[in-house]
C-alpha cells in the first residue's frame, strides 16, 4: 500500500483536536453517554466537528483550520458551551485531564464502530487502557519535505509540551507519582515512540513500503508516534499534549507550537540530526515523572539544565514570533504558568490533598472546564 | 446417661426463637438459589431469592403474615428507605431546571398507569374502590430491583440511569398518592377541607424527619470521608433512626428517606462515593425485602378469575409505561429506541407496591381483601418477570457490562467470563 502524497497548506495553519471524558454526577466516574452527546450535537451548527473515540464515556472536538490561537480558542470555546449545555440536559459532566483519576479501565465499553472493534481485537486490554484523553495539535506546511523536517524540529520540544501539558497524575484511583502518567500508556502500544530519522519525503515513503509489505501496518493511523506526519491535511501532527482542564490551556499551547513553527521556518535555527535522538527518552521520561521540575539534556549541546529554564528560553527565543502570530497571550499564559511552576497535574494533587476524595477533584475539575475564567 | 440430659436440658437458655431460625435457613437457600440463577441461567440474583421467597410462601411459609406489622413492617419499611434513600441521592433537582422534559415524561408515565389501569380493571369490572387504590399501586415501578439487576449486570449509562430515575419519582407519587389514599378512606373522610389536615401531616412530617436526616449527614460529610466504612454504618444507623422516628410520627419513613436523599444531593452536591448499596449490611437488608415480598406475595389464595385480572393489570401497566415514556420523550434527550428500553426497564413491581398495598390492606377491611387478592399475585409475578424483562432491556440498549451467558456456556469463550473475584455486588 503506498502512502498517499502531501497535500500543501497553509504553512503554521492551525488545528486542534481535544479528547474529553464524560462522567455522571453521582459518583463522578466515566459515563457512556458519547452516542447521547453526539446526537444531541448533531442538531446545532458547530465550527469543526465532534466525533466519537474509542471508548464510549470519551469524545473529541476539533477545530476547523484555524490561522491563530484566538481563533482555536473561539472555536474551542463555542463547541465547550455547546457541550456543557447538552451534559446539563443529560445530567452528566464534561471533564479534562489526560486520565480519569479513578476509572477501572476493565468497566469500560468500545464504542460501536468498525475501526474501533478492530482495534479492540487486534490490541485486546490494551484498547480499553486506552481509556487516556490528549490533545493533539496539527501545524501546516508548505511542502513536504518541509514537514519533514519541521517534525523532527519539533521533537527537541516534546519534553516542554509534555510539562506543560501534563494533567494525568492519577491512574486507577493512585497517585502514579507521573505528571503524565498518559503517556505510559501509549509507550505499550507497538508502534508508538518517535518517527524514524528521514528528513526527504522520498525515504520516509520507502520506509513506509517496508512497513506495509510487513503487513504490520495498514495506513498511517497505524503508528501511535509522538509526532507524524499527517499527508492528507498538508500536516504533522503533535500527539503528547495531555488534554488540558480548560480549553483556554489548549489555545495557549497551540499557541506555542505555532510560534515555535514560526521560528523554525523563519530562522532555521537548528537542523536536526539523527544524534538528536539520543537523549529523546530520557528527556521524554524527565517530563513525564518531573513535569516542569524535569532536568533537560540539550541534544546539540548535551547541556543539563532545569526543564522550567529550557522553556523560558525557548519563550524568550520565540517571543517575536509569537507576537506576528498573534500569540503573545497564549505565551503569556503559560510562562507564568512555568515561573509559578503550576501545570495541570499540580493543580489536581493540590485539591486532591485538600479533598482526600478524587470523585470530589474530578467533580471540581468539571467545574474548571465549564467556567470561562482560564487557566490558573 | 439420665444426668446428662439433666446436666444438658439445665444448659438451655432462651433462644431468639423458631421464626429466627426459620429465617435464617430461607435467606440462607434464597442466597445459594440467588447465586446459582445469577452463575448458571445469567438472570439477576433477585429472580433466586424472589423464587425461594415465593416457594416458601406457597409451601405455608408462616415466618410473615399479612397484611405486614410489627418487625416484618419495620424491615420492609428500613430496606425500602435505604434503597429509597440512595435513588432519591440520584436526582438533582437542578437536573429538571435545565431539561425539564424529564419531569414531564415522569409526569406522563405515571398519570398513563393509573389512568390506563383504573379504567381497564373497571372495564373488566371491577369496583372503582378496588380499581382506584391498585391503579395507585400499579404505578410504582420498583429502583430496588432495578438496582439490583444494574448491579447485577454491571449496567450504566442512559437508559439505566433514566430508568433509575423515573422509577424513583412514580415511587414518589404512588407512595405520597397512596398513604394519603389510605389514610383518607380509613377515616372516610371524603371532604376536600377534611382531608386536607391529614395531606399535610403526612407530608410535612416525612419532609421534616427527610430534612433532619439530610442535615445530619451534611454536618457528618463534613469531617468524615464518604468513602469510609463508618461513614456508611452511621448512613444506615440514622436512616434505622429516622423510619422509626418517621413511622412513630405518623409520617412515612419511606417519602422521608427519600426525599433526605434528593435534599443532600441538593445542598451537598459532593460525590457519593460510598460503597454502592453501602456494603454487605445493606444488600443482606434487601435481600432480606426480595424474600419477605415475595414470601407474603405468595400468601393469597390463586383463582383463575383473579389470574386474568392480575395478568391485564400486568398487560396495561407495561404498556401504559412504555406508551407514557415514549409520548414524554420528545426533546428529553433520549432516542426513541432508548425510551423503549427505559420504559420496559421500569417494569418490576416489588417492595413499595407491598407496601401501599399493605396501607389499603390494613384499612379497608373488604375491600382491602379484594386489593390483596389482585396485587400480591401481581407484585409477586412482576418482581420475578420484571427483573428478567430489566435484564434485557439493560441488555439490549447495550448498557449491560456483563456478557448475558451462563458461565457453565461460556466456558469455551474466556473473553465472556469474569476473572477470579470479578463477580461484585459493590
Amino acid at each position: 500500500m503506498t502512502l498517499e502524497p502531501f497535500t500543501p497548506s497553509r504553512a503554521l495553519s492551525l488545528g486542534v483536536e481535544l479528547e474529553l471524558q464524560l462522567v455522571n454526577t453521582h459518583d463522578y466516574d466515566l459515563a457512556p453517554y458519547a452516542e447521547d452527546m453526539l446526537r444531541m450535537l448533531e442538531k446545532q451548527p458547530l465550527p469543526g466537528s465532534v466525533v466519537p473515540e474509542m471508548t464510549s464515556s470519551m469524545i473529541e472536538i476539533s477545530t476547523g483550520i484555524c490561522q491563530s490561537a484566538a481563533e482555536v480558542l473561539g472555536e474551542l470555546s463555542t463547541i465547550r458551551d455547546a457541550m456543557v449545555r447538552v451534559a446539563d440536559k443529560l445530567n452528566i459532566a464534561v471533564v479534562g485531564g489526560g486520565t480519569h483519576p479513578f476509572q477501572q479501565w476493565h468497566e469500560r465499553r468500545i464504542y460501536d464502530k468498525p475501526r474501533f472493534k478492530e482495534l479492540s481485537e487486534r490490541y485486546g486490554y490494551l484498547s480499553k487502557q486506552f481509556t487516556i484523553f490528549g490533545q493533539h495539535v496539527h501545524i501546516g506546511c508548505p511542502d513536504a519535505n518541509a514537514a519533514l523536517l519541521m517534525l523532527h524540529r519539533m521533537s527537541r520540544y516534546i519534553p516542554h509540551f509534555i510539562a506543560l501539558s501534563a494533567s494525568s497524575p492519577y491512574v486507577q484511583g493512585q497517585d502514579t507519582q507521573f505528571d503524565s502518567a498518559r503517556l505510559n500508556s501509549v509507550f505499550a502500544f507497538p508502534l508508538s515512540g518517535r518517527a524514524p530519522f528521514a528528513l526527504d519525503w522520498g525515504d520516509f515513503e520507502i520506509f513506509y513500503g517496508k512497513m506495509t509489505r510487513t503487513g504490520v501496518v495498514k495506513s498511517m493511523k497505524d503508528f501511535y508516534w509522538d509526532i507524524r506526519p499527517k499527508p492528507e491535511y498538508g500536516t504533522i501532527e503533535i500527539r503528547v499534549f495531555d488534554t488540558p482542564l480548560t480549553v483556554e490551556r489548549a489555545a495557549a499551547l497551540a499557541g506555542y507550537v505555532q510560534s515555535l513553527a514560526a521560528w523554525f521556518l523563519m530562522d532555521q535555527p537548528f537542523m536536526p540530526e539523527e544524534d538528536d535522538y539520543l537523549v529523546y527518552t530520557t528527556n521524554r521520561f524527565q517530563a513525564c515523572r518531573f513535569g516542569l521540575d524535569a532536568t533537560y539534556v540539550d541534544p546539540g549541546t548535551g547541556q543539563h539544565m532545569p526543564l522550567r529554564d529550557h522553556i523560558l528560553l525557548t519563550m524568550h527565543q520565540i517571543q517575536r514570533h509569537a507576537e506576528a502570530q498573534g500569540a503573545a497571550n497564549a505565551l503569556h499564559l503559560l510562562r507564568d504558568s512555568v515561573s509559578s511552576g503550576e501545570n495541570d497535574a499540580r493543580w489536581l494533587r493540590n485539591r486532591q490533598r485538600k479533598e482526600q476524595l478524587l470523585a470530589e477533584v474530578t467533580r471540581q475539575a468539571a467545574g474548571r472546564f465549564r467556567s470561562a475564567t482560564g487557566p490558573r | 446417661m439420665g444426668n446428662l440430659v439433666t446436666i444438658w436440658a439445665e444448659w438451655l437458655r432462651p433462644s431468639a426463637g423458631l421464626v429466627t431460625v426459620q429465617w435464617s435457613l430461607l435467606l440462607a437457600v434464597a442466597t445459594i438459589a440467588g447465586y446459582l440463577v445469577q452463575r448458571y441461567i445469567g438472570l439477576p440474583k433477585v429472580v433466586g431469592y424472589s423464587l425461594v421467597g415465593g416457594l416458601a410462601g406457597f409451601a405455608g411459609f408462616t415466618g410473615a403474615v399479612w397484611p405486614l406489622s410489627g418487625t416484618g413492617l419495620f424491615v420492609l419499611e428500613l430496606a425500602i428507605a435505604v434503597v429509597l434513600f440512595e435513588a432519591g441521592g440520584r436526582i438533582p433537582l437542578r437536573w429538571f431546571r435545565h431539561n425539564p422534559m424529564v419531569l414531564a415524561q415522569s409526569i406522563a408515565e405515571s398519570t398513563l398507569t393509573y389512568v390506563a389501569v383504573n379504567l381497564g380493571l373497571q372495564w373488566l369490572g371491577m369496583p372503582a374502590a378496588v380499581a382506584h387504590p391498585l391503579a395507585l399501586v400499579a404505578v410504582a415501578a420498583s429502583p430496588a430491583v432495578l438496582m439490583r439487576v444494574a448491579m447485577d449486570v454491571r449496567a450504566s449509562g442512559p437508559v439505566t440511569d433514566r430508568a433509575m430515575v423515573l422509577a424513583t419519582l412514580s415511587t414518589l407519587y404512588a407512595l405520597s398518592l397512596g398513604t394519603v389514599q389510605a389514610e383518607l378512606e380509613q377515616r372516610q373522610q371524603l371532604h376536600l377541607l377534611d382531608s386536607l389536615q391529614p395531606v399535610a401531616l403526612l407530608v410535612g412530617l416525612s419532609i421534616i424527619v427527610g430534612a433532619a436526616l439530610a442535615f445530619s449527614l451534611r454536618l457528618a460529610l463534613k469531617v468524615m470521608s464518604p468513602a469510609s466504612e463508618n461513614t456508611s454504618i452511621l448512613l444506615l444507623a440514622l436512616i434505622a433512626a429516622a423510619t422509626g422516628i418517621a413511622s412513630h410520627l405518623g409520617g412515612s419513613a419511606p417519602i422521608a428517606a427519600l426525599l433526605g436523599g434528593m435534599l443532600l444531593k441538593q445542598f451537598s452536591p459532593r460525590p457519593w462515593a460510598w460503597p454502592r448499596q453501602m456494603g454487605t449490611a445493606a444488600s443482606l437488608l434487601t435481600m432480606m425485602m426480595f424474600v419477605l415480598v415475595s414470601v407474603v406475595a405468595a400468601q393469597v389464595d390463586w383463582t383463575m378469575q383473579v389470574a386474568g385480572l392480575v395478568l391485564a393489570l400486568v398487560a396495561l401497566r407495561g404498556l401504559a409505561k412504555v406508551i407514557g415514556v415514549a409520548l414524554g420523550n420528545i426533546g428529553s434527550g433520549a432516542s426513541w429506541r432508548q425510551a423503549l428500553w427505559v420504559g420496559c426497564a421500569m417494569s418490576p413491581m416489588s417492595s413499595i407496591a407491598l407496601l401501599i398495598a399493605s396501607q389499603f390492606a390494613l384499612m379497608q377491611g373488604s375491600t382491602g381483601r379484594m386489593i390483596a387478592q389482585t396485587a400480591l399475585p401481581a407484585i409477586l409475578l412482576m418482581e420475578l418477570l420484571g427483573a428478567v424483562i430489566a435484564t434485557v432491556a439493560l441488555h439490549r440498549a447495550g448498557e449491560a457490562s456483563q456478557p448475558w451467558l451462563p458461565q457453565w456456556r461460556g466456558r469455551d469463550n474466556t473473553a465472556a467470563l469474569p476473572s477470579e473475584g470479578e463477580e461484585r455486588d459493590a
